[in-house]
């Protein structure tokens, strides 16, 4: 392992990253103590926790390099820019929605900010179940408080809870329900509520304007434009990737070979499970792929009698978690904004009229999140060269969605609401408390019935102690190949209810000591 | 049915013979995905009526034609109108012209059975011959049909709502703000600082 000891001052802004645009050789072959497959949130983490101990890094992104000077707060064209499959990646029945971020920085770039926590009784159930005694609440806690530090991660100030999450709220306390201000990783909120295009200003502590920049200030080396294709392995051991640098017009400019001793798998819960099927590793187990769970979610809208304006202010300010343990019901309500062209694909108000009244209306709106502890009951493989993403919602979780989306109805009406609008395919409203059972009713756990959008992928690559079972060891690395570790959502052994990125950079904070011990 | 020589003519009694994996898939890549492929039309300021379509063909584009006039009457509702004011139909026009070739298969597919299904209920109309109130009376039908039509029918509303919606023009109805950042002049914060640990 070579040492790198100088440390550079961090950029102001940007970065400097190689692009396609860079590359004028039709081969490379690069060298590097550790390359880091995705620059997201478990990559990055790792990148820096690597490098800053003097390891040399080489971060390998399939998306492109887009700065945030040039973030446009225009959800369509940053679904484009910015999210896998130019936002258009989903199951193969077509009705569930998955957005992951594609860019360097990944979906950090992308979601809403919110941070949370593993839940304590989730971390005891894989250590139960998964033999993963070495992730306790209390062995993570350090983790947890460490990227917390560095991520600016605070509850929102009352300023950042705008009026949709306050009627939610409001509504919320009237049922005496538990409801809580979000934490946040964003210095000095802007509220211009356009999250999900990524945030203009870099006020949201996403990997681009953190760990990526300090992992370079390390002498971490970023690829853009590069998609790993295989991951290599010689007697038992990864000794580096083979990838295809593509330009953005989608004509590729160079093959890469890179060596490097250590190789750290953090493509995402979708990708990760793909490359090691593309290399034929790490699947003795028979689990790669296996296990995908999504935390299923849908967008609970609700007309009130005054004005909202549901895009104005931080995107997300309050969550209820009266429900949050299984025996509850297992799942938290999110209050959420949302931009009124999203609006109007998120719900079904019917044709004509119905429907541009809907939409004329759109700032009498606040809406509600729902995210469910969902079964590991899906897989992520190739068929016939083509992605699949197999994932119906397993019945045994259908009365979780009916009952996330009954308790959102009546959030709404203890807050006021005067409507609320089913996200099904078809036409359904409820107008009052008494009609929420009787509409409710209508609804049946069949393909094309519910507006589904997922932000959380996960479970893919699972860790736990039985290689019989999992693919990942307790400390990170495949059960199969040495050298070989994983730091994305793939290792959640089980769906954690909450929003995941917390979790994996805690996981990554970890796992990349659990590196350092063995180099 | 003598007036369509192309079309099988099991297909003008039910969609048995069409491929369900198909149509699957043309409500999985669209939806979102399909209308994001003009997203760079943003803000598209020609004048209607000086357009041409180059990517769908005639019957495509008065089928679609048809449909974002059943799905939005904006004349109606004092709203920019979603043809001549708007360029709706163009927008979806460019967006196919990026389409991946089977893509473009299933949409077509999809625009196909769209004009031809109302035929054993309409009298044998196809659809973009339908009058406002029917071709409406169809939409709702569909939406309310099996789970393809289903599937089909929001698919078709996403790509025409989300085209014309996503003209700025359309948002002072709303009251929608859009991008605002550089317009209230927030600063850049930049990277964050280095972490002493």
């Amino acid at each position: 392992m070579s040492r790198i000891d100088t440390v550079n001052a961090v950029p102001a802004q940007g970065l400097n990253v190689v692009q396609a645009s860079d590359v004028s050789a039709a081969e490379l072959t690069l060298r590097a103590d550790a390359v880091v497959i995705g620059s997201g949130a478990g990559g990055a983490v790792a990148a820096y926790e690597l490098a800053r101990k003097g390891l040399d890094v080489l971060i390998l992104e399939a998306g492109p390099y887009v700065p945030s000077t040039e973030f446009s707060e225009d959800f369509n064209d940053s679904l484009e820019r910015l999210y896998q499959d130019h936002g258009g990646q989903t199951n193969k029945e077509g009705d569930l929605l998955l957005l992951q971020g594609r860019c360097v920085g990944g979906s950090t770039v992308v979601n809403g900010c919110v941070s949370f926590r593993t839940p304590d009784f989730i971390l005891e159930e894989w250590g139960e179940k998964f033999g993963l005694t070495n992730i306790s609440p209390e062995a993570m806690r350090p983790w947890f408080e460490r990227v917390e530090e560095h991520l600016s991660i605070k509850e929102n100030g009352e300023h950042e809870i705008a009026m949709h999450s306050r009627l939610v709220r409001d509504g919320a306390r009237k049922l005496g329900w538990s409801v809580k201000p979000f934490k946040r990783n964003i210095r000095e909120c802007a509220l211009t509520g356009h999250c999900l295009s990524g945030c203009k200003t870099d006020r949201k502590q996403s990997m681009l304007v953190t760990y990526l920049p300090w992992a370079m200030a390390h002498g971490a080396r970023l690829h853009s434009d590069t998609r790993v294709t295989r991951i290599l392995e010689n007697g038992g051991r990864a000794v580096g990737v083979k990838a295809e640098v593509v330009g953005h017009d989608g004509i590729k400019v160079a093959d890469m070979h890179v060596d490097a001793d250590i190789v750290v798998l953090a493509a995402g819960a979708v990708q990760s499970p793909l490359l090691l099927q593309s290399s034929g590793l790490a699947n003795r187990s028979g689990q790669v792929g296996k296990n995908f769970a999504c935390h299923p979610s849908m967008y609970v809208a609700a007309k009130y009698p005054h004005e909202v304006y549901p895009w104005r202010g931080a995107l997300l300010g309050v969550y209820v978690d009266e429900f949050l343990t299984p025996e509850k019901g297992g799942f938290i309500l999110e209050a959420g904004g949302l931009g009124a062209v999203e609006m109007c694909l998120l719900n079904e108000p019917g044709s004509g009229k119905p429907f541009l009244q809907f939409m004329e209306e759109a700032r009498y709106k606040s809406g509600i999140v729902t995210l469910i502890h969902d079964h590991n009951v899906g897989e992520i493989r190739w068929d016939n060269g083509r992605k699949v993403v197999d994932y119906k919602v397993a019945d045994s979780d259908f009365p979780s969605m009916l009952a996330a989306l009954k308790a959102s109805a009546e959030i709404h009406f203890a807050a006021g609401a005067e409507k609320v609008f089913v996200p099904s395919v078809e036409k359904l409203e409820i107008n009052s408390v008494d009609e929420i059972d009787t509409v409710l009713a209508k609804l049946e756990n069949k393909p094309q019935r519910l507006r589904l959008v997922s932000y959380h992928p996960q479970g893919t690559l699972r860790m736990g102690a039985d290689p019989a079972n999992s693919v990942v060891a307790p400390h990170g690395e495949t059960h199969d190949v040495k050298g070989l570790y994983v730091t994305d959502a793939s290792l959640l052994p089980t769906s954690i209810i909450v929003n995941p990125q917390v979790t994996v950079y805690a996981l990554a904070s970890y796992i990349s000591s659990e590196i350092l011990k063995r180099t | 049915m003598a007036q369509n020589h192309d079309i099988p003519p099991a297909l003008l009694g039910g969609f048995e013979p069409l491929s369900r994996r198909s149509l699957l898939r043309l409500t999985a890549v669209s939806g979102l995905a399909l209308t994001t492929g003009c997203a760079r039309m943003f803000g598209r300021r020609d004048a209607p009526e000086a357009l041409t379509y180059v990517n769908m063909t005639e019957d495509e584009v008065r089928v679609v034609t048809r449909f974002t006039r059943a799905v939005l009457p904006t004349a109606r509702h004092g709203l920019p109108d979603c043809i001549d004011e708007i360029p709706t139909i163009k927008n979806i026009d460019i967006m196919v012209g990026k389409m991946a070739p089977t893509q473009r298969e299933l949409l077509a597919l999809g625009l196909w059975v769209y004009e031809y299904r109302p035929m054993a209920s309409f009298k044998f109309s196809r659809f973009s011959k339908l009058n406002d109130e029917k071709a409406h009376a169809y939409v709702v039908a569909m939406q309310e049909g099996a789970f393809f039509e289903r599937g089909l029918t929001t698919t078709l509303k996403a790509l025409v709502t989300l085209n014309y919606w996503r003209d700025s023009r359309t948002w002072q109805a709303l009251d929608y703000w859009g991008p605002v950042t550089e317009r209230w002049g927030v600063r850049r914060l930049g990277n964050a600082p280095l972490p002493m640990a």
